[in-house]
């Protein structure tokens, strides 16, 4: 992984020196609450609900497990003990204190860590696929191109106080889009053209909130070296023309359907006439740098499927249903990818406590390189664990509580901290999560139902992707009461969709039942390897939402 | 007469800030960029123009910018970070030599960006207490982007 230099290092620490100063200031209220509020949100720092909530980036999700165990050390001695991995690959942490903030950055900056632009009107940290750099259908790792944006994204002098948060994704193959690349403000594919040069079909305007939208290609391919200067045209069209006067329309994707996506692509391209080709054209030999940062570790050439993984397949049901669901295939032989789950029933999903952190970074240390990475869906991934391995990583799994073997079915929820940490909400999510984990307890009857994405958000900001879950819920405030509100048919892959609201919102004690309901549609409609989301865009709203409203006599 | 930071240092603030377009315009002021648009012929010498956010950098495309001592950029609130490129602008598209000065509502703590971005004078509203405002009028040490002052990424200075 990308390792500092000392000019990386230099920055985390006059980063960390300023906060200190700024944090210092507000305290002596010479800073206002108004404006410290930008400043510390462009450093992680939300007030929240009950305490301050501190945001660290992870950029694109990777992790050593030094730098986990200093994120599990840092969770008991300034916080309550356990983190919260979002959706964007960062780590919240619930519970800090104020006062403490900048002597937490200053530890995380010893491991080269920091909170800069996970929150704010700026640009956020840059996420990809969870499985980058170890499968095999990659165009290219795309780990390299996401640290060239992080690099050019932070303390970008014209880019910091932006209309409102800019989001990039990165996503490197044509078989899955892990990183839900369409709704994010930059969805950026690496492709190679005819001639097998490297460079990215860029999509823009896509985003959740309360104008959920798919994105739109703004072209088809752009060479790699133009990335930078593409990205600075694109931000400085909206910099200036998007909307400032309402903060619900004021993200690209409100500009980019106003001005109509022609229209849009011609500014972009005026303003992109004066910047191609000038400094910010990226050179070879930083592409080459940047790479040698992400060579392939030390594998052994082992063969696939070896005798003691077969074995173990045929005799133990628990371990085979594991290897099914929590590993996937890796590119070199004899290595498997596995997703450590932190979708735990009477856990909320996402949440690690700080026992579970050092015990996940003994594993890294043990199977997996010290390497490890957060996923979109909120899980933890070992990258290159040897297949002659699995059954004694399995067995250390079970016992640290992250081998539910659920990865992508119904109980693998992604889900926001809701309305029992967070400012914004309207309605609390955990408990949901938590009444869907003990309804559908049954591994069978999940095995049986299969692949759906569930997704949960306390609100319209829709931290909890509900949108494009298969299965969204949303926490909605009825006259003080909380309610949810279900969709269907939302997707976040390549064949990304919005779902459709089914109808009125649902109290909170009915919504497994509801779930149930829709589940029973499926499997009565079906076709035979049909997944919820096929069976959904096969027969439409009307049997699901029929079942739903169905009165019982 | 009330002060300003310029290249640095607090100095005497010699020019005003025509704020209403209405009031007369004299060799001092710093009048609104459409006014002295729509009425260069009459309006006689001024110290220079200022942008609205909003106005765009655009405007000023037929303009030979050289005439004026000064350029300044209002920041309505500062969190309207449209100044942010219309400085940018001014230096690297519009090749503009002279003073770019800050106005408004922009606060201390923008500085680093602001000097980035090409602003070298900095005219804080009065509640400022501009020796401290001093004190943060440096960037960081380090920039990964180019910028008016180093137009080379650090992929160039690595």
């Amino acid at each position: 992984m990308y390792q500092y230099d000392a000019i990386d290092q230099q920055l985390v620490e006059e980063r960390v020196a300023q906060f200190r100063d700024q944090t210092r200031r507000y305290l002596n209220e010479e800073l206002s609450e108004e404006q410290f509020l930008p400043l510390r949100l462009q450093n992680g720092l939300y007030v929240q609900r009950y305490a301050p909530m501190l945001r660290i980036a992870i950029p694109y999700g990777m992790l050593s497990s030094d730098q986990l165990r200093v994120l599990a050390d840092i969770s008991n001695r300034y916080d309550k003990g356990y983190g919260h991995f979002s959706t964007r690959q960062n780590l919240q942490l619930n519970w800090p204190k104020l006062e403490d903030v900048p002597d937490i950055l200053a530890e995380l900056a010893k491991v080269q860590m920091h909170a800069v632009q996970t929150s704010g009107n700026c640009i956020r940290n840059t996420t990809t696929d969870q499985y980058a750099g170890v499968i095999s259908d990659e165009v290219v790792d795309p780990r390299p191109y996401c640290e060239l944006i992080r690099q050019w994204s932070t303390f970008h002098p014209e880019f910091a106080f932006l209309p409102r948060k800019f989001k990039i994704a990165v996503n490197a193959t044509e078989s899955a889009d892990r990183a839900a690349t369409q709704v994010h403000d930059i969805g950026l594919h690496i492709k190679k053209n005819d001639a097998g040069e490297v460079g990215f079909k860029v999509i823009v305007g896509g985003g959740l909130g309360r104008t959920p939208m798919v994105g739109v290609t703004i072209t088809e391919f752009l060479p790699r070296e133009d990335i930078l200067t593409y990205l600075d045209a694109i931000i400085r069209v909206y910099n200036q023309h998007g909307r400032r006067d309402n903060k619900y329309k004021a993200r690209i994707k409100i500009l980019v359907k106003a001005l109509g996506i022609e229209e849009f692509r011609s500014r972009v391209e005026a303003e992109w006439a004066h910047l191609r080709g000038k400094e910010s054209t990226v050179p070879m030999n930083e592409f080459n740098r940047l790479q040698g940062f992400f060579t392939e570790p030390s594998y052994l050439e082992l063969a696939d499927k070896p005798n003691s993984l077969a074995s173990k397949l045929a005799d133990s049901a628990g371990f085979a249903r594991w290897y099914e669901r929590n590993t996937f295939e890796h590119k070199k032989a004899g290595y498997r990818i596995v997703t450590l789950t932190l979708k735990k029933p009477g856990q909320a999903p996402g949440d690690a406590t700080a026992e579970q952190m050092h015990k996940a970074a003994d594993l890294a240390d043990k199977f997996s390189f010290s390497e490890l990475r957060v996923s979109h869906e909120q899980n933890l991934v070992l990258a290159d664990v040897r297949q002659d391995q699995l059954v004694e990583l399995w067995e250390a799994a079970k016992i640290a509580g992250f081998a539910t073997p659920t990865l992508g079915l119904l109980t693998d929820m992604i889900c926001c901290p809701g309305g029992d940490f967070c400012a914004l909400a309207n309605a609390k999510s955990i408990p949901i999560a938590a009444q869907i984990q003990d309804t559908f307890d049954n591994l069978d009857y999940l095995y049986d139902i299969g692949e759906i994405d569930l997704n949960i958000s306390g609100c319209m900001n829709a931290c909890g992707h509900h949108h494009v879950g298969n299965l969204g819920i949303l926490g909605v405030d009825k006259k003080g009461q909380e309610f949810y509100q279900i969709s269907i048919g939302g997707a976040s892959g390549h064949d990304a969709s919005i779902g459709k609201i089914l109808g009125p919102s649902f109290a909170q004690e009915e919504i497994s039942s509801v779930i149930q309901k829709l589940m029973n549609v499926y499997v009565e409609t079906r076709h035979e390897d049909e997944r919820f989301i096929d069976t959904y865009r096969r027969v439409g709203i009307t049997p699901f939402k029929e079942a739903a409203y169905a009165k019982t006599n | 007469m009330p002060k300003l930071i310029n290249n640095g240092a607090i100095v005497e603030n010699t020019f005003q800030w025509l704020q209403d377009a209405e009031l007369t315009a004299d060799a001092n002021s710093i009048v609104p960029a459409q006014h002295w648009l729509a009425n260069q012929d009459t309006i006689g010498p001024v110290a220079g123009i200022w942008l609205e956010a909003g106005d765009g950098t655009e405007i000023l495309a037929d303009t030979d910018l050289s005439q004026f001592s000064v350029i300044g950029i209002n920041f309505p609130a500062f969190m309207d970070g449209r100044g942010f490129s219309y400085a940018r602008l001014l230096r690297e598209r519009f090749n503009y030599k002279g003073e770019v000065r800050a106005l408004g509502n922009f606060i201390p703590d923008q500085l680093g960006y602001l000097l980035r971005v090409g602003f070298s004078s900095f005219q804080f509203n009065e509640d400022v207490n501009l020796e401290k405002a001093l004190e943060l009028h440096k960037p960081f040490s380090i920039a990964y982007q180019g910028d008016v002052a180093e137009p080379k990424p650090i992929f160039l200075r690595r």
